[in-house]
């Protein structure tokens, strides 16, 4: 493990200020988050399951997440699985939310909580704390950037861009826009460039990642001729997104950082390769909307800065400008259409349309009515991703458990059905950070920044915890600190853990190098070692061997085990007084590598 | 209406993923083979004959005019001389004795041009020579390690099927495996030595490992009793894969061979590489690739040539000849190849550049005709005049060297891709 | 030879070009005065006459031509190549044939030195060895083995009593002559770089030079070198003292000058005279041997491999890879 590179000084002088002032900064607070999530839908307990044999069609009154499980389970005989334990639902819930498992007092409160809200409760509880806004960070970092190499903006800009965008809530619609408006010029706000930057503004690199990752199309295959087997991919449509960038250019001026460049001329033409005679042009165009009004350019006249060897060519009408108010719009449905089946495949494990870039005709949605009426309400909402992610969370598609129900059918085991919650393999980053919490190292980390913060003030926390608002900042300002305190930890497990560069990063088959990193790697043989403070120190020091037991499993499963778990382990831990933080280092490490521990089930 | 022609780009598949997948692969069902093209339908006899390659890789660019295709005494041949091989009227560069007297193992490429698909450039030349197409902007081919791995490769494999031997730290980009995913990517061995984490915590000691994994299986058994498997199957498979290569992980250490070997292969890093490959090999390992660095010689190229080559001949004809005279030559292919050659001309630093319009690679092995020189260049070495070759065809020749169908595909999902080139064939004149 | 030529250290002009149609690798001149020669690619020595500029080839070789030496008697002189061979040759004759020809090293002779007394030759190869002949009978005297790497050039001091050798490493090796024992490594290791990222040996003792006096020992070669297979370093001296083997000073060129030096000599005014070439093209430089930087920097027209002084002290030699061997001469003192 890394040491803490930084001691408190920031975050110190954070607090310091935060103590000084009187009113909070126009930051978004947890508070005013959570009213926000709940214009969609008001929170209340899922439905029972008798209500849904009402008609799907009279159903609009109804909220989001009971329309979504109807058109689920609607003409189905399935046999649904049943909800998941508490258990289940803790860890899951926390991993989608939090990119990491619950604290194993977390899990014993959550499992020990008698009402019957405590769902609902727990879904707006994590939507409203900062961690939300880390796992987004990540989760939309892996996604647009796909691993690719720092080499133009730094990682840090980038991700503070996305943390703080999803701090706030940032609508979906204004995030893409501001990412596809970036062209590195203004130092103060590279962040969001790095999309087109690390890309090197390479034109046919955007038009594929652009039509993939906004639009949901990979279109690669039409450069050259219509789409072979995908009647839907036109070659028109490639070359219309094409042409939003075949002007721009990656550059970087004398002295300058890198920075994206474009010309004011040059038109985008194409052959078929199997009709060679006719040439075709088109414009920028999104798919089959109406293409974007240029204005005319008086030939010799088109620059303010004309292209120059090596410096940036500023025209008088750019193109690729036109492409965020084109794209990201109501007029163009791919865009919502996009989004609500990415969010939906990252809570779901599977996409309504699956790959997630392959949406066209003949490679249909499992659920067509539902991915529309994702896609409408998501766009209607204004893109609320927060209040979209929860209506998702409150369906009983997303609660069911992932162990079948008896004598199921193979056909409703498919992952398409949703009838059964599907295993998702923990990424790289939830890995490292749920081991990281599961032996103490998270919590200890943040037992210290919060301990270092009192001893600038001991008052402080106890008054910061009767304003809202206050607490709110504190909350952040103590996530960001121990979040900063262990980043870095994890880039061994992405090492491990994800796919090349530039290529999608979803679905990887395990390896033996993962499973050698698992079992031979630092990282773990440190986490699990025998310090006072973390997992197998504080579990070898129970002297009840069964409450040993509970403490590795709440920890590191977020459940209790079972009489026979208990029992093996009381067994196991009998012979081993001697060595007992071996032996209980042992068991931690089995469960770290049990299937249980790397799946989100 | 659906068009019926195939560029066959990883892009008319329907997912890259799936494919390769881990999920879809172990379901069964998702990945089969079409017909004509059954990677796992080379089962009889597999044990004992399993289909094996060795890449040898000159990195930067070796001159074909100091290895094969020399052009002795003339304006741009350089200074040295070409020598008589164990093949009547095949000469090589005086720089590579001991494989001249191997030669009868081996076919010559001399006509290969890769100018179409302008590989001036190392990485495009790199990622021609490896995938047998030209790079272009937004797509990743797997590599032939990949590709050999995925379809040469058995999953019960203790050893990756994709192993890369680099000098210092080793380690490329990470895109080796493209679509067929992290399973696929290369093992790097830097600088040789073991790969990381096969080494247990020596705290833990055999009972109490056993202890240990035997736990996490009891938890595996629950878990999956009541889950759907496949996923699970594939993840807990690893662990066991892990325990054999950690078992086995001597294959790693060239201190286990003879002191002569040693001597003979020379003590050199690209010497103890090539006895690692030999090993690796033995072990059963799928594909090996061996990195010699560096030949990219725009500056005093004869120099540098004289003591690389030097090196690659010592070490290169005695794996050559250990494999041959062990038996494991006919179902091991043999590639020696660079990402391009070295300009004839010679420049005023004495040294040669990049030069793609007329180079030679070398093969021998599983597949291949023994004792040819396929292809000419003219006499100044600036044009192939016969048989002209590019990387396309060349990864054609490879997988039917190995017995794959290049010309077939496989199917995800109902979708073919083909793995080599489409537009590109096999050279015939070179498979046995 | 002249004691005191007195020319002018920071004047150089050029004075006349011998055109060949092949690279040319070294040049020397013959020890009257008479004559340049110089070893090219297409596998000749070639012989130019000072003052008629006849140019006779001598035809032996089976590759490329980079060593040359003469015996004192101005006559006898020895070539070495590529092709591993030294040869024997009359160097006066009208139409020379070789006198002899030996299989010296395997596969290139790097260096020939000449002993002061003219009985006896060594040679220096890639073979890392050091050999010493007979040069009335061709008999192989003694062989050297030590080194770790090609060895790049051979010198004898004035007087004859050590022979210097000196390799890629950047080691020179002093061994007496009359027993060929060992008696001293020199480190001049700062013209060597082994370069990690590309896996290649590279620099080293390029040429040796020592003062008449023996006080100093001059090893050119290259530093600074970033990329080695791309010919991107900085021309340098490693000037050591003679007696103890320290290093005294490094010399360098004051701006930013691309290439290796060559070749470098002795002047009998005390000053040095190299020459460099790689990317900043052919240069001739003066150093004096307590100064960093050059007195004086002259820019040839093209690429240049080798340079040798003219006994009068006052001609350049330099060979080119353009084929021309060109002259150049310094200006001499005015005196008032």
């Amino acid at each position: 493990m890394k040491p803490n590179r930084n001691p408190l000084t920031a975050v110190l002088i954070a607090f310091a200020s935060l103590w000084a002032c009187s009113r909070v900064d126009a930051a978004e607070t947890a508070a005013d988050a959570a009213k926000k999530v709940g214009t969609l839908a008001k929170p209340q307990p899922t439905l029972p399951k008798d209500q849904t044999s009402n008609s799907v069609a009279s159903a609009a009154s109804l909220p989001l997440h009971e329309r979504i499980d109807r058109l689920i389970e609607q003409g189905l005989e399935t046999k649904f699985a049943l909800p998941a334990t508490d258990g289940e639902f803790v860890r899951r819930v926390h991993l989608d939310l939090t990119g990491m498992i619950p604290s194993a007092d977390e899990a014993r409160d959550f499992i020990d909580d008698p009402s019957p809200y405590k769902r609902d409760k727990l879904i707006d509880h994590l939507l409203a704390a900062p961690a939300y806004a880390r796992r987004m960070q990540i989760v939309f970092d892996v996604m647009l950037m796909e691993r690719r190499d720092q080499q133009k903006v730094p990682a840090d800009q980038w991700k503070t861009y996305l943390y703080q965008s999803f701090l706030e809530n940032k609508p979906y619609d204004q995030l893409v826009k501001e990412i596809l408006s970036g062209d590195g010029s203004d130092p103060t706000n590279r962040g969001p460039a790095k999309f087109y930057l690390e890309r090197e503004g390479d034109p046919y690199i955007l038009t594929r990642d652009v039509g993939r990752l906004f639009l949901g199309r990979d279109m690669q295959c039409a450069q050259c001729h219509d789409h072979p087997l995908v009647d839907d991919y036109k070659q028109a449509h490639y070359h219309g997104l094409y042409a939003f960038f075949s002007r721009t250019y990656g550059v970087q001026p004398a002295g300058g950082a890198f920075m994206l460049g474009e010309k004011g001329e040059g038109d985008v033409t194409y052959k078929s390769v199997f009709k060679k005679k006719i040439t075709h042009t088109t414009g920028p165009r999104v798919i089959d909307a109406a293409p974007p009004v240029e204005p005319t350019v008086v030939k010799g006249e088109e620059y303010w800065v004309a292209p120059v060897n090596g410096t940036r060519a500023i025209p008088k009408h750019s193109r690729r400008s036109l492409l965020p108010a084109a794209l990201a719009s109501n007029e163009n449905p791919a865009f919502a259409r996009n989004a609500a089946n990415r969010l939906w495949a990252l809570l779901l494990g599977r996409g309504l349309v699956d790959p997630v870039d392959f949406d066209h005709s003949d490679n249909p949605p499992s659920h067509p009515e539902l991915l529309d009426l994702l896609a409408n309400e998501f766009a209607q909402s204004h893109y609320n991703i927060k209040a979209f992610m929860r209506e998702i969370m409150l369906t009983r598609a997303y609660q069911r458990s992932s162990e079948p129900p008896a004598e199921v059918s193979p056909a409703d085991l498919a992952a398409e059905r949703y009838a059964v919650a599907n295993l998702r393999p923990l990424s790289a980053e939830q890995l490292a950070w749920s081991v990281m919490r599961a032996a103490g190292i998270v919590d200890a980390k943040r037992a210290e920044v919060e301990r270092s913060l009192i001893g600038v003030d001991p008052r402080f926390r106890a008054i910061a915890r009767l304003d809202p608002k206050r607490e709110a900042l504190a909350e952040r300002l103590i996530e960001s600190e121990t979040y900063r305190s262990l980043v870095g930890n994890e880039q061994p497990f992405v090492h491990f853990f994800s796919a090349g560069a530039g290529q999608a990063q979803d679905r990887l088959a395990p390896t033996v190098h993962q499973a050698l990193f698992l079992s031979n790697g630092d990282p773990i043989r440190y986490w699990l070692g025998p310090s006072p403070s973390w997992l197998v120190g504080r579990a070898s020091a129970l002297s009840d061997p069964a409450a040993t037991a509970d403490l590795l499993y709440l920890a590191l499963l977020s459940r209790r085990p079972t009489g026979e778990e208990r029992a093996a382990i009381v067994a196991s831990l009998a012979p081993r007084t001697a060595d007992k933080p071996k032996a209980v280092q042992e068991i931690a490490w089995a469960i770290v590598a049990s299937s249980e521990f790397r799946y989100n089930h | 209406m659906r068009c019926t022609y195939s560029c066959g780009s990883a892009e008319h598949v329907l997912s890259r993923r799936s494919f390769l997948g881990g999920t879809a692969a172990l379901l069964g069902g998702a990945v089969a083979g079409v017909p004509g093209f059954s990677p796992f339908a080379l089962a009889d006899s597999l044990e004992k004959k399993r289909k094996q390659i060795l890449v040898v890789y000159l990195a930067g660019g070796s001159s074909q005019l100091e290895t094969w295709d020399p052009k002795p005494k003339t304006e741009t041949g350089g200074p040295f001389g070409a020598i008589e091989t164990s093949v009547p009227g095949i000469m090589i560069s005086e720089l590579l004795p001991r494989t001249a007297k191997l030669m009868h193992l081996m076919a010559l490429v001399r006509g290969v041009n890769t100018h179409a698909a302008a590989v001036d450039d190392h990485g495009k030349g790199d990622y021609l020579m490896h995938t047998g197409r030209a790079q272009a902007p937004g797509q990743e081919y797997p590599r032939l390690g990949a590709v050999a791995s995925k379809f040469l490769g058995k999953e019960t494999d203790a050893l990756p099927g994709y192993i890369h031997i680099a000098p210092g730290h080793g380690g490329l980009g990470r895109n080796e495996s493209a679509f067929l995913g992290p399973r696929h990517a290369p093992l790097y061995l830097g600088n040789g030595q073991a790969p990381a984490n096969t080494l247990r915590d020596p705290a833990i000691t055999d009972p109490a490992d056993q202890s240990r994994q035997a736990f996490r299986c009891m938890l595996n058994d629950r878990f999956a009793k009541r889950r759907r498997s496949a996923e699970t199957e594939a993840y807990t498979s690893t662990y066991e894969q892990a325990a054999k290569l950690m078992r086995e992980r001597d294959v790693f250490d060239i201190s286990k061979e003879h002191a002569a070997d040693r001597f003979r292969y020379g003590d050199f890093d690209f010497g103890r590489h090539c006895l690692l490959a030999r090993r690796l090999l033995e072990a059963g390992a799928t594909y090996v690739q061996c990195v010699h660095s560096n030949y990219d010689t725009h500056n005093e190229n004869f120099a540098f040539h004289l003591e690389q080559v030097g090196e690659f001949d010592q070490g290169f004809s005695a794996l050559l000849e250990d494999l041959h005279v062990r038996g494991r030559l006919e179902h091991t292919l043999v590639i020696v190849m660079s990402e391009f050659g070295r300009t004839p001309h010679i420049n005023f630093y004495q040294g040669r550049d990049h030069w793609c319009k007329a180079w030679s690679i070398a093969l021998a092995g599983c597949g291949i005709k023994k004792g040819i020189a396929l292809g000419k260049t003219n006499a100044k070495g600036t044009e192939v005049v016969d048989h002209e070759v590019t990387g396309g065809h060349l990864f054609h020749t490879y997988l039917n060297a190995v017995g794959l169908d290049p010309a077939g595909g496989f199917e995800v999902d109902g979708r073919p891709i083909q793995i080599a080139e489409p537009t590109a064939t096999s050279i015939k004149e070179l498979l046995a | 030879m002249n004691t005191a030529v007195s020319v002018d250290p920071a004047k150089i002009a050029s004075v006349k070009e011998f055109a060949h149609s092949s690279p040319l690798m070294t040049c020397r001149f013959d020890p009257t005065g008479a004559y340049v020669l110089a070893g090219s690619q297409d596998r000749l020595v070639i012989r130019w006459n000072l003052e008629s500029a006849a140019k006779t080839t001598f035809e032996a070789h089976e590759s490329w031509v980079q060593a040359l030496a003469f015996a004192p008697d101005g006559r006898t002189v020895l070539s070495g190549g590529c092709d591993g061979k030294l040869i024997w040759w009359n160097a006066t004759d009208q139409k020379p044939k070789p006198i002899r020809s030996i299989a010296a090293h395997h596969p290139w002779v790097r260096s020939i030195a000449v002993s002061p007394d003219g009985k006896l030759a060594a040679t220096s190869g890639t073979d890392k060895l050091v050999k010493i002949w007979s040069i009335e009978d061709g008999k192989l005297v003694h062989e050297i083995s030590g080194h770790a790497k090609d060895v790049y050039r051979v010198l004898f001091d004035s007087k004859g009593a050590f022979l210097f050798s000196a390799d890629l490493k950047g080691l020179v090796k002093r061994w007496e002559a009359a027993t060929w024992k060992h008696l001293a490594d020199l480190d001049a290791a700062k013209l060597y770089h082994y370069d990690q990222g590309q896996g290649v040996d590279f620099g080293g003792v390029r040429d040796l030079a020592i003062s008449p006096d023996g006080a100093l020992i001059a090893c050119s070669g290259l530093i600074e070198a970033s990329n080695p297979l791309g010919a991107v370093h900085t021309p340098a001296i490693v000037l050591l003292d003679g007696k103890t083997g320290k290093e005294k000073l490094l010399e360098r060129p004051k701006e930013d000058i691309k290439g290796s030096m060559w070749s470098v000599r002795f002047h009998p005014d005390g000053f040095l005279l190299a020459g460099s070439g790689g990317g900043s093209g052919g240069l001739l430089f003066t150093f004096k041997p307590d100064q960093v930087n050059e007195t004086y920097k002259f820019t040839l027209p093209n690429m240049l491999y080798d340079v040798d002084l003219h006994p009068d002290g006052k001609r350049i030699a330099s060979a080119h890879y353009d084929g021309k061997l060109r002259l150049s001469a310094f200006a001499p003192v005015k005196t008032t």
